[in-house]
């Protein structure tokens, strides 16, 4: 094998130099990171879910640790379409990687709205549809965990947008396989999976929720990482669109591992936290890996598990 | 950046000091701001752990920060099995330090248990600034054996000391030893107050601040995912009307409801040293 190996994957018609995204929610709005990384270097860079009004979130006593993964309820809390459009978006004019904007709402209008404010900034490449935010009381998940409305979402914003499209979906279904197909159907040029998986902790001492008043939170980190390569298995099998790999995802090994089973991207969530230039660990990791495995071009490790 | 450890001792309890070699930081703390320190080798514990400064020691050829921290919990208890030459990963400093104003002629520390390991750095500050600072400090714990650091704190200021069981000092716990302490004129009469421990007693001593009509500086103890502004997990609601009025602190990070009535602020950037006045501590500690 003679040069360096091809890290680069399409996602539509977006091109990204290597396969590491961060994950939605767990990167702010990409400037918390640049003392830490070169976002340049970064596959894309996925800033945190964007509503039509800005949101507070949640309660105070938002997250709390469990074993190997990180339960939180932040509820969406953002500063809306119209401050991130004025104040955070202007930040990406001097990068140069793709900027995927994840979207969310409460009805599907929202979301459409969002699709079309968006599709007239030039600097956003790719929207990424949240369905799939286990902490918000109308929305998220539960848009995602109904088929039917996935579908007329999915329909409604492909319709309203010409950025590439992923749909980012929850893993609290029967099956993903339906919701990854009616996503291709329906014109997503992607899917990311999965999304937090709904938990809970609670003190035993005063016998509340670890999350007072919120009660319930997103699980993420290690913990659901052999759930979430499961279900990305069961995606790769069904669709043809690239399938983006989340959960858990801790070093180039675990990412290497959502490539075998079907994955042509991943992002990293949780794992920021914990290392904040875990992202650039994890692109040199990959790299490494394809040299000593010679692997010239990283499309054919993809769904080569045996 | 790894730091190498030179000391991590015991000092009472479960109470521990931390000695570090941070000569090669790129930023030193101020009194009031913390680290964050990867406690494990594995996922589990996962997440960093926030330290806030104790004392920063300028020597010849080093710089020195100690980090006072008492052993809870899977993370903490990992660091206290760590020896000297070994390394820590460690980032930061971040955060919000305390405010040094320049007329604080009486300051009054109040802390509960390792809530110590911060107010030691800001009256050791004051001291450095100007000399003729008094420092009170008035600490304690559930019972006699959790006491510790009192020698030390003897040495910048004076101790007054309380148990909730009485075993040792005043009977009782933090806010009513500050309201005995006003009654019975131990106290300066006006002074500036910087307090640190557990949400309810913050809250409380906020009353008597109000009540008083004195000033003071808090530091909050929250959850955090990251400790740099990221995850958004250690939101602090603050009190609308006094965060438009006084802007004291920069605080890059708050979050407005749509209508205006509410604001959160996040520890890790816009604190976690508060304005004892601005928080709005029924909802902190709902």
């Amino acid at each position: 094998m003679s040069g360096l190996p091809d890290l680069s994957v399409d996602i539509g018609q977006m091109k990204l130099r290597n396969p590491v995204m961060p994950a939605s929610g767990t990167f702010g709005y990409g400037k918390e990171y640049s003392a830490f990384i070169d976002l340049n270097r970064l596959g894309a860079i996925i800033v945190k879910t964007i509503t039509l009004k800005p949101k507070i979130g949640s309660y105070p006593h938002r997250s709390t640790e469990v074993a190997s993964g990180f339960l939180a309820n932040i509820g969406l809390q953002n500063v809306g379409i119209k401050r991130f459009t004025e104040e955070k978006l202007p930040y990406f004019d001097h990068i140069d990687a793709p900027l995927v904007v994840s979207i969310g709402g409460e009805s599907v209008e929202e979301y459409v709205e969002l699709a079309q404010i968006l599709n007239r900034q030039k600097r956003v490449d790719a929207l990424e549809i949240n369905i799939s935010c286990p902490n918000v009381k109308k929305g998220g998940m539960h848009f995602g965990m109904d088929l039917k409305v996935t579908r007329n979402l999915v329909t409604r914003v492909r319709d309203a947008t010409e950025k590439n499209l992923i749909v980012k979906l929850t893993p609290m279904v029967k099956d993903i396989r339906p919701s990854a197909e009616i996503c291709q159907v329906c014109g997503a040029d992607g899917v990311s999976l999965i999304n937090a998986l709904t938990g809970m902790a609670i003190d035993i001492k005063t016998r509340r929720s670890k999350l007072g008043r919120n009660l319930i939170g997103g699980l993420a980190g290690p913990a659901i990482k052999p759930f979430a390569l499961y279900l990305v298995w069961q995606a790769g099998k069904t669709v043809d669109i690239p399938v983006i790999g989340i959960g858990g995802i801790s070093s180039a090994e675990d990412a290497i591992e959502f490539f075998i089973a079907g994955a042509s991207a991943i992002q990293i969530g949780t794992w920021n936290f914990v290392n904040p230039t875990i992202t650039m660990e994890i692109i040199e990791g990959i790299e490494a890996y394809m040299v000593e495995n010679k692997i010239n071009s990283l499309t054919k490790l993809v769904g080569t598990i045996s | 950046m790894e730091y190498p450890i030179l000391k991590n001792k015991r000092v009472a309890h479960n109470y521990f000091k931390l000695d570090l070699d941070i000569s090669e930081a790129a930023d030193f703390p101020i009194p009031g701001q913390f680290f964050n320190i990867r406690c494990s080798e594995t996922t589990d514990p996962l997440l960093r752990r926030p330290f806030s400064m104790h004392r920063l020691i300028h020597a010849k050829n080093s710089v020195l920060l100690e980090i006072l921290y008492q052993a809870t919990g899977k993370g903490t208890e990992w660091l206290s099995r760590q020896n000297r030459g070994e390394s820590l990963d460690i980032i930061g400093p971040f955060g919000n330090g305390f405010i040094i104003e320049d007329d604080v002629k009486n300051a009054v520390l109040v802390a509960r248990g390792i809530g110590i390991a911060s107010l030691y750095a800001i009256g050791e500050m004051l001291l450095k600034k100007n000399r003729a600072t008094s420092v009170y400090i008035v600490m304690g714990a559930r019972k006699k054996e959790r006491l510790f650091y009192e020698e030390e704190c003897g040495k910048i200021g004076k101790v007054f000391l309380y148990t909730d069981d009485g075993s040792k000092g005043f009977q009782g716990k933090a806010p009513d030893f500050l309201m005995e302490l006003l009654k019975r004129k131990s106290l300066p009469e006006r002074f500036t107050l910087y307090a640190c421990g557990p949400g309810n007693m913050l809250r409380e001593l906020a009353h008597i601040s109000e009540r008083f009509g004195f000033p003071g500086q808090v530091a909050l103890d929250s959850h955090m995912g990251c400790g740099f502004g990221s995850c958004l997990s250690c939101a602090c609601p603050l009190k609308p009307g006094y965060v438009k009025r006084y802007k004291h602190w920069e605080k890059p990070a708050l979050q407005w409801s749509e209508d205006g009535s509410l604001v959160y602020s996040l520890v890790c950037k816009d604190g976690p040293i508060y304005d004892i006045r601005e928080v709005d501590w029924d909802e902190w500690t709902a």
